[in-house]
């Protein structure tokens, strides 16, 4: 088979590929009868009402001198650890707003953290393209610094994202530059399974952001530059269980639904979206209000409440709008409130029981925000 | 004006506020501060009644600093405070008249005339002080009326304790479906949300920031930030010499801004004297435990107030840095006490100002006190004042005092040594010093001869001369006695670990730099390039180049693995070629055949042994290498490997059919330009005992790649030239360069990351001049890495970045061009060189006249890349040609990198004159 036929025959492959992905686009569309929000107003549903002081920002977390670029929260104590242009890894106690561990990185330009779910060890990754783990308990060495207990290697580009699996300390999931995902085992150091890659049906770009379901720790997603997100099982390293499409930019953050049946994305086209991992539709879009000259803010994190019924958003403006996932309507602009962060959201995550949300920014800080109102129990 | 003018301003200072001759008194007094304001006060006070944005802005700063400097020096004396009220009223009457015709805030002209002036006429300097510039900040923020300004400056101020109080607002959430809780937390930290009336109108957490103008409120918004001032000063016509002298008078006391009755909590104004309070480092306020960590914050230097995060603390607690109260311990737990006190001590606002300690009479710059502190054997405990340092002996002592210790000599702080610098009047000179009589006592007990007023030399070792002679004439220290006579007259010893001045510079580089310095000292290079340019190479250079240990004992056996598992990638891909070479001429002899079949019809016995077959041993290894190279797990059998099938790659490579195929090597695409190097080494290479050399290690591809990201911190080593003058050179060996190598696809799609290295000085951008004939996938690489070069230049973050472009494997290049031409790549098609043989003979008698066709390309492109680069941004691209294997060549065009950052640095300090001098000189630097 000579080059020129084999070329052609790509050509042709490619062409046939996107037809089809085009006819599965239509059929989606005319599938589609409703999105969420059409049926909830039709049932009648009032968007979710707050007032200015009903969100509050309580805590400001100071203390690192570069922007913050990632935050975990622990699953049962109210720790947080964040990340930082500066090279430091910190784990806050949320409640005194005081640092317990300031942990010097070997490589300074960390992008991603994770808290183990026993809360006793925290992952980072960053451009170094390793995964490393610190384990809060062992004893630092002369000038203070912890060591890295554990490096994971063998990502061909930088680690974008880290979650530890849900209930187990010793298996975590990077999201990875080099279009992959990776299940690891820490005791070992060794990866257990790749997602995607050269031969499987992966990603085609990097991969930014990864998700683990709650319910179900077998399911991930992963949300990447060719502005797709794909579901994959652990189980099944060979290929993606389902090829999510409908982004206009690169997936920067997906986030599962507390139900684990969707899953939320925040784009670079400025937009969020629920997709249904069940059906593959997209449920629903949460456009950014703007005015038409405007461009669209990048989406760079988000986060549902325990919930699901807010999805909190933060945007490169420094923007954090409080979406009602029901009514696709902003109930509130955290970045508008008092108190509220003076650069970039980068990164943002909601406590274990939800009672509180953390953004970081790029003005250096962490902030806690609490609900100040008292609710109608009804 | 005065005998030494070194520190007169210091001397004349004293006096002159005390005179009430005002307007003469200012001038002279040393914070030059009070001359500005006044002279700018009459033209002010004028224009009293026009409400011009402009103007107002640098009066404003000049009566705050007026005010701060005042209020610093703690005794104003009556009509300086007149003056200041009088400066003040007409500023502040502006600055309300502005604010109403502006923004409609009544509540604030109560609080302009109430907390301002009055204030200060009261004779609370302090407060007074205190209040004042909050009404500055704020009406500068009004005049700057920028929106994101004012929220910015509120943010800064109001913390995040203060809203705690949350207030009982009902929810209108009907939605039952609804279980979005936040209440946990309060109702966890119950005790936290004390709702104190007093405090409603400081703490506003009940405040929605829609309205801005409220927030602007100075007395609510606390915001005093000397920084921001600073910012302020550029606009004004302030001199450079008044922003010398607000810092030197920076020790300005913050006062707390609410103050209770005596003895109480500073926030929530109960207890007394008794209960136990914390401290704030900077304005002393005292907050009770219930209090404190609302007040302070997540305390990021340590104990402040959130509002004083930022200022230097009060020089009298220096001594309780990192020294925890009973009180913290019992709030916080130990691992959060511990992180705090570390802040503490190490952040750099708690960090002792360098201005604070003159040495022989001159203030210290920031450089010099980390000369000072980081010697092998620095003055313990340093404090605040006036120092003498015997830079030959290493005396170190409070100016008028005897010696107090012996740190480490010839460091190169301070001015030179006065001979009056201990005060001591024995008419004996130690270096230049007249020495006190405790000192005198003890040379003559150390058996020196004193007699006839000499003038000794001390070296650091103890050795003494007599000044203007040759010959020492003993050792101090050389008596067992000395050292005992010296603890009697608490005068001090060397210290056992006084090191030679050698020793000294070498321990400088290899110590660690404490982290509050590293931000200030370490310039950070970033090194770009696309695949193949050459990056690692120049990174890998600049460790051997730079570190005396470039690799570590783990690098070292993994760059022996990297090299051994390359060759043998090499060596499958030359297998894998010769298994196709072999095929095509098993085809082409059967086609032949069955040619030769259809003519004759005989059917000669196959020959299938070519010159591209191999023993059936030989092949069971090559299927079995190219089984493993598919699989992609070579990795993992090594180093097993090299042990077991070292004898059978010497078998191998020196079979005909290897050596055939080698022979036909550029028609195998997947072999790197590189692997002839290392195939032609593979025999050595792939022993057990393989010891890689520097070159061997520059050659070999995935050293460092192997990571998206490496970097190595260095410094440039001193020359034996430079050594010479090493005393006014010191400081460059302070400075650190870190070189951060990225892929191109390290910095992920659309350089999606570049972002994070905004804090870089520099980019060396690395193109290989050999790549414009080489073609990957998407086209020509020259190109390829033009348009990544461009990418970069136009990304927001690198918006002011210098560049240097390095050309790099000219050695290359230089001999492909004699045989490719330039235009084969479609960016240079205009290159057509004026070279002519015959130029060659008649212009030979001289070499630059005649440059060769490679200098010539080379220049081409490098002009080529300039233009991009000036018409893409308008600025000037430095460019330097480089042989990345050659170590010379590499390390030249690092020192370039650091001329031209030193040279930025530098350049505001020029006039223009000097300015455009030497900006020529740069302009032939870059060529």
């Amino acid at each position: 088979m000579s080059v020129t036929e084999l070329k052609e025959r790509h050509i042709a492959a490619t062409e046939t590929v996107n037809n089809l992905r085009e006819r599965l686009k239509q059929r989606r569309l005319s599938l589609l009868d409703t999105d969420i929000s059409g049926y909830a107003k039709s049932q009648g549903r009032t968007p979710v009402t707050f007032g200015p002081t009903d969100i509050l920002c309580c805590r400001t977390l100071q203390g690192h001198t570069g922007k913050v670029y990632s935050l975990d929260w622990t699953s049962e104590k109210n720790r947080i650890v964040s990340a930082s242009q500066d090279g430091r890894l910190i784990v806050w106690n949320a409640l005194t707003s005081q640092k317990t561990h300031a942990i010097k990185l070997p490589c300074a330009w960390v992008m991603t953290c994770a808290f183990s779910p026993t809360g006793q060890s925290v992952a980072c990754g960053g451009l170094d393209s390793v995964c490393s783990i610190f384990n809060l308990n062992s004893p630092t060495d002369r000038d203070g610094n912890l060591n890295v207990s554990r490096m994971l290697s063998g990502h061909k580009g930088y680690v974008s994202s880290c979650q530890y699996v849900p209930g187990e300390d010793t298996h975590l999931i990077t999201g990875s530059g080099d279009q992959t995902c990776v299940l690891w085992d820490i005791t070992t150091g060794l990866r257990t399974s790749v997602f995607g890659g050269e031969f499987q049906s992966g990603h085609t770009a990097d991969v930014l952001s990864i998700s683990i379901n709650g319910t179900n720790s077998k399911m991930f997603v992963s949300g990447s530059c060719d502005s797709t997100a794909r579901l994959w099982d652990t189980r099944v390293a060979s290929r993606a269980v389902r090829t999510f499409h409908g982004h206009e930019g690169d997936v920067n953050s997906v986030k599962f639904f507390p139900d684990g049946n969707r899953f939320g994305t925040g784009s670079d086209d400025g937009t969020c979206r629920l997709f249904d991992i069940r059906t593959g539709h997209q449920l629903q879009v949460y456009y950014q209000p703007r005015r038409d000259t405007e461009m669209a803010h990048v989406v760079t994190s988000i986060a549902f409440s325990i919930s699901g019924r807010l999805l909190f958003a933060g945007y490169t403006n420094g923007d954090c709008y409080v979406w009602d996932t029901l009514l696709a309507k902003v109930v509130l602009n955290l970045g508008s409130l008092q108190n509220s962060h003076e650069g970039r959201i980068s990164c943002l995550g909601l406590s274990a029981d939800g009672s509180a949300l953390c953004t970081g920014s790029w003005d250096t800080n962490l902030k806690i925000w609490a609900f100040g109102g008292i609710r109608k129990v009804i | 004006m005065s005998p030494a003018p070194e520190y007169s301003f210091a001397v004349e200072y004293d006096g002159p506020p005390i005179s009430y001759d005002l307007p003469r008194a200012l001038p002279i007094t040393v914070d030059n501060i009070p001359v500005a304001s006044v002279v700018s006060q009459v033209p002010l006070s004028d224009t009293l009644s026009l409400p011009v944005v402009q103007p107002l802005l640098p009066p404003h700063h000049h009566t705050v600093k007026e005010l701060k400097t005042l209020s610093s020096e703690s005794r104003v004396s009556k009509e300086l405070e007149l003056a200041s009220e009088r400066t003040v009223s007409p500023t502040s009457v502006i600055a309300f008249d502005h604010r109403a015709s502006q923004i409609n805030v009544c509540e604030l002209s109560g609080e302009l005339s109430s907390s301002g002036p009055f204030d200060l006429s009261n004779g609370n300097d302090g407060s007074g002080e205190c209040e004042f510039s909050d009404v500055c900040d704020s009406s500068r923020l009004l005049e700057e009326s920028s929106s994101s300004e004012l929220r910015g400056g509120v943010c800064r101020s109001t913390r995040s304790f203060n809203t705690m109080e949350f207030n009982a607002l009902g929810v209108s959430n009907d939605d039952e479906k609804e279980s979005f809780d936040f209440n946990e937390l309060n109702l966890n930290q119950q005790d936290w949300c004390s709702t104190e009336s007093v405090l409603s109108l400081e703490y506003p957490s009940t405040r929605v920031s829609s309205l801005k103008a409220e927030d602007c409120d100075g007395r609510r918004v606390p915001a005093v930030s000397f920084n921001v001032d600073y910012d302020d000063d550029d606009d004004g016509d302030l001199n450079e010499e008044f922003d010398v002298e607000e810092t030197v008078t920076r020790p300005v006391r913050r006062e707390p801004l609410t103050k209770g009755k005596k003895g109480s909590c500073y926030r929530c104004f109960k207890g007394n004297r008794f209960t136990d309070k914390e401290v704030c480092l900077v304005c002393d306020a005292k907050y009770c435990s219930n209090c404190v960590l609302r007040a302070m914050g997540s305390m990021p230097e340590g104990r402040k107030c959130v509002t004083c995060i930022g200022f230097p603390i009060e020089e009298s607690k220096r001594g309780n840095l990192g020294k925890c109260s009973r009180m913290l311990k019992r709030l916080l737990n130990q691992l959060e006490v511990r992180q705090i006190m570390k802040a503490e001590r190490f952040c750099e606002a708690n960090q002792l100002p360098p201005d604070y300690i003159s040495v022989n009479g001159k203030p210290l710059s920031y450089e010099e006190l980390i000369t000072l502190q980081n010697c092998t054997n620095p003055p313990k405990k340093l404090k605040p004042g006036n120092y003498w340092y015997d830079k030959v002996s290493g005396f170190w002592g409070k100016e008028g005092q005897k010696p107090s210790s012996i740190i480490s000599p010839h460091l190169n702080v301070g001015g030179p040594i006065q001979p009056d610098a201990s005060n001591g009047n024995t008419q004996v000179f130690v270096n230049g010093r007249e020495i006190t009589k405790v000192e005198l006592r003890m040379l003559q007990l150390a058996g020196v001869q004193c007699a006839g007023n000499p003038h000794f030399w001390v070296n650091e070792d103890g050795s003494y001369q007599e000044e203007g002679q040759k010959n020492t004439r003993g050792y101090i220290w050389g008596k067992a006695g000395t050292k005992l006579v010296c603890a009697f007259l608490s005068l001090p010893v060397p210290s056992k670990s006084s090191n030679s001045i050698g020793e000294q510079h070498s321990n400088m580089a290899s110590r660690s730099i404490p982290d509050y310095l590293e931000h200030g000292i370490v310039q950070k290079l970033l090194l770009v390039g696309c695949s193949g340019s050459g990056t690692s190479t120049i990174f890998k250079q600049a460790k051997i180049l730079y570190k005396s240990i470039p690799f570590s004992e783990d690098e070292h056996e993994n760059i022996i693995l990297t090299i051994q598992s390359n060759v043998y990638t090499y060596l499958g891909i030359l297998l894998e070629g010769r298994e196709r070479f072999e095929d095509e001429i098993l085809a082409d002899l059967k086609k032949s055949q069955s040619c030769v079949l259809d003519t004759t019809g005989t059917s000669p016995k196959p020959d299938d042994k070519t010159i591209y077959s191999i023993g059936p041993r030989l092949k069971a290894f090559s299927d079995w290498l190219l089984k493993t190279m598919a699989s992609g797990k070579l990795d993992a059998i090594f180093p097993a490997a090299t042990r077991e099938y070292a004898p059978l790659i010497e078998e191998l490579w020196n079979d005909a059919a290897i050596k055939a195929t080698y022979e036909r090597r550029s028609e195998l695409e997947m072999l790197p330009s590189v692997a002839s190097y290392f195939l032609e080494r593979a025999v050595k290479i792939l022993r057990t005992d393989y010891e890689p050399s520097d070159l061997d290690i520059l050659y070999a591809e995935g050293v460092t790649s192997s990571n998206g990201l490496a970097c190595v911190e260095f410094s440039f080593p001193q020359a034996a030239s430079e050594e010479t003058m090493d005393t006014t050179d010191q400081h460059d060996s302070l400075a650190r360069y870190q070189l951060i190598r990225v892929h191109a696809r390290g910095l992920g799609e659309n350089c999606k990351w570049l972002e994070m290295f905004e804090d870089v000085e520099m980019v060396i951008f690395c193109v290989s001049l050999s790549d414009y004939d080489q073609f990957s996938v998407d086209g020509n690489k020259m190109i390829l890495s033009m348009k990544f070069f461009e990418t970069i230049v136009t990304h927001p973050t690198f918006e002011h970045m210098e560049f240097l472009l390095i050309l790099n494997k000219f050695d290359l290049f230089e001999e492909k061009i004699e045989q490719v031409p330039l235009t084969k790549c479609d960016w240079f098609s205009d290159f057509h060189p004026i070279t002519s043989r015959n130029r060659t003979n008649s212009n030979s008698n001289s070499i630059n006249n005649n440059p060769s066709l490679g200098h010539l390309a080379s220049h081409y492109i490098a002009v080529k890349f300039k233009r991009l680069y000036s018409s893409l941004t308008g600025r000037k691209l430095y460019v330097s040609v480089v042989k990345g294997l050659e170590p010379g060549s590499v390390d030249a065009s690092l020192k370039y990198a650091k001329e031209i950052l030193k040279w930025n640095e530098e350049k505001p300090n020029f006039n223009s004159s000097e300015y455009s001098m030497y900006s020529t000189e740069a302009s032939s630097f870059s060529h």
